[in-house]
């Protein structure tokens, strides 16, 4: 394999499954996912960006390529490439940041992840969660502090910056 | 009961997420007040909630117990990359060799780092929290009101966004954010009405910078003052 080969190589398979969820859930089209993770991967390489975050350019990237083929099934209504889709660039921003942070949750640790589910979404207190999930509510706190503090930087790392 | 500040510091998480009890809540505000640490720390992470609503009122299928859902995650996320797949990409490569020394040594040097895990960059992270133009202020309630009002000013190119936390509000009835400025004058930023659970997140603007701002006041359909909170 030549430098070049290792490289993509090594993009895809290191963000090639990342890129797939995310796509996969902003489109609708199956068929398509994988022609657009292999598109972005091209684009990427051809641009040979100096970035040291090749995660958010990546999806940066797709966000792109989503929003033009988006925009191009719209103005040909027979091709729907793009479903359950967004009239406007905010909503697709929106469903594709909404994606990014599920994401985002998946790549939490398991046990910090339970935390964010009890204490946020579930909206029970420290207690409650230390019954929950076992442990004690000193290690809760705890947990919810690292929790906070890793998804924001899992986050930045995909470009959410808002 | 006697806590460090070290143990203070970590109930952030719990502040953000929410669950503290009420003396756990009470001690990181008073704690929130004097340490600028935490000031910092929380205005780099305020945007979050905003951002865990997206996901909707169950967090997504990651987090979801619900088999359906777990099953969308197994079947959009196969596990490995397949052979023939990469295959294709490297034709697809081949038509478009070009050169890339540089990045090339830089895309293996990303690779090299993320074998190693998620830990090392989040150590940086951490212990460097980079300075964000977001200040804090938690409002105290107005005599005869036990209201609870946390204010994120984050300082943009038009002026001030001013990210509220409310609770224990009212659960009827209009409510406002008024910025009163050094000169004294006073400029409503916020309107909302009151919800049944008398918990609110919502964002107000102002032209105002965040050093022109001198007080912030929560008034209620009344013109009654809620909460008021001096920058």
């Amino acid at each position: 394999m030549s430098l070049d080969d290792e490289a993509v190589a090594a993009i895809y398979r290191e963000h090639g499954p990342m890129l797939r969820r995310v796509v996969w859930r902003a489109t609708s089209d199956a068929n398509r996912v994988e022609d657009i993770v292999q598109e972005v991967i091209l684009r990427v390489w051809r641009q040979a960006p100096e970035t040291d975050n090749l995660r958010a350019y990546l999806i940066t990237t797709a966000r792109h390529l989503i929003v033009d083929q988006h925009r191009a099934a719209t103005r040909r209504p027979q091709q729907t490439a793009l479903v359950d889709l967004p009239v406007d660039d905010a909503d697709l921003d929106r469903a594709l940041d909404q994606v990014l942070v599920e994401e985002a949750l998946g790549r939490l640790q398991p046990d910090h992840r339970d935390v964010v589910r009890c204490l946020y979404y579930e909206r029970l207190s420290i207690a409650e969660t230390s019954k929950r999930v076992g442990a004690p509510e000193g290690t809760v706190k705890s947990r919810a502090y690292y929790a906070v503090r890793n998804l924001r930087a899992i986050l930045d790392e995909m470009g959410v910056t808002r | 009961m006697t806590v460090g500040s070290d143990d203070l510091h970590v109930l952030l998480g719990g502040y953000l997420l929410g669950g503290l009890s009420d003396a756990d809540h009470r001690a990181f505000t008073e704690h929130l007040r004097g340490c600028s640490a935490c000031q910092a720390e929380l205005g780099q992470v305020s945007g979050l909630p905003r951002l865990l609503d997206l996901a909707g009122p169950a967090g997504g299928p990651h987090l979801s117990p619900d088999a359906e859902a777990a099953e969308a995650v197994a079947v959009d996320a196969p596990d490995g990359v397949d052979d023939a797949r990469v295959a294709r990409l490297l034709s697809a490569v081949a038509q478009k060799r070009r050169t890339r020394r540089r990045w090339l040594a830089a895309v293996a040097a990303a690779a090299a780092t993320v074998l190693f895990g998620a830990g090392l960059w989040l150590g940086p992270r951490l212990t460097a929290p980079p300075d964000l133009p977001t200040t804090h202020v938690v409002a105290s309630p107005a005599p005869g009101s036990s209201v609870r009002v946390d204010v994120a000013l984050v300082t943009r190119g038009w002026g001030t966004q001013l990210d509220l936390d409310c609770e224990d509000m009212p659960t009827a009835g209009q409510l406002t954010l008024y910025v009163i400025d050094r000169q004294g004058a006073s400029t409503a930023a916020a309107s909302w009405l009151g919800t049944p659970t008398g918990y609110s997140r919502l964002t107000g603007a102002t032209a105002l910078r965040p050093d022109e701002i001198r007080r912030l006041e929560i008034r209620d359909g009344a013109g009654q003052v809620l909460a008021s909170a001096t920058t």
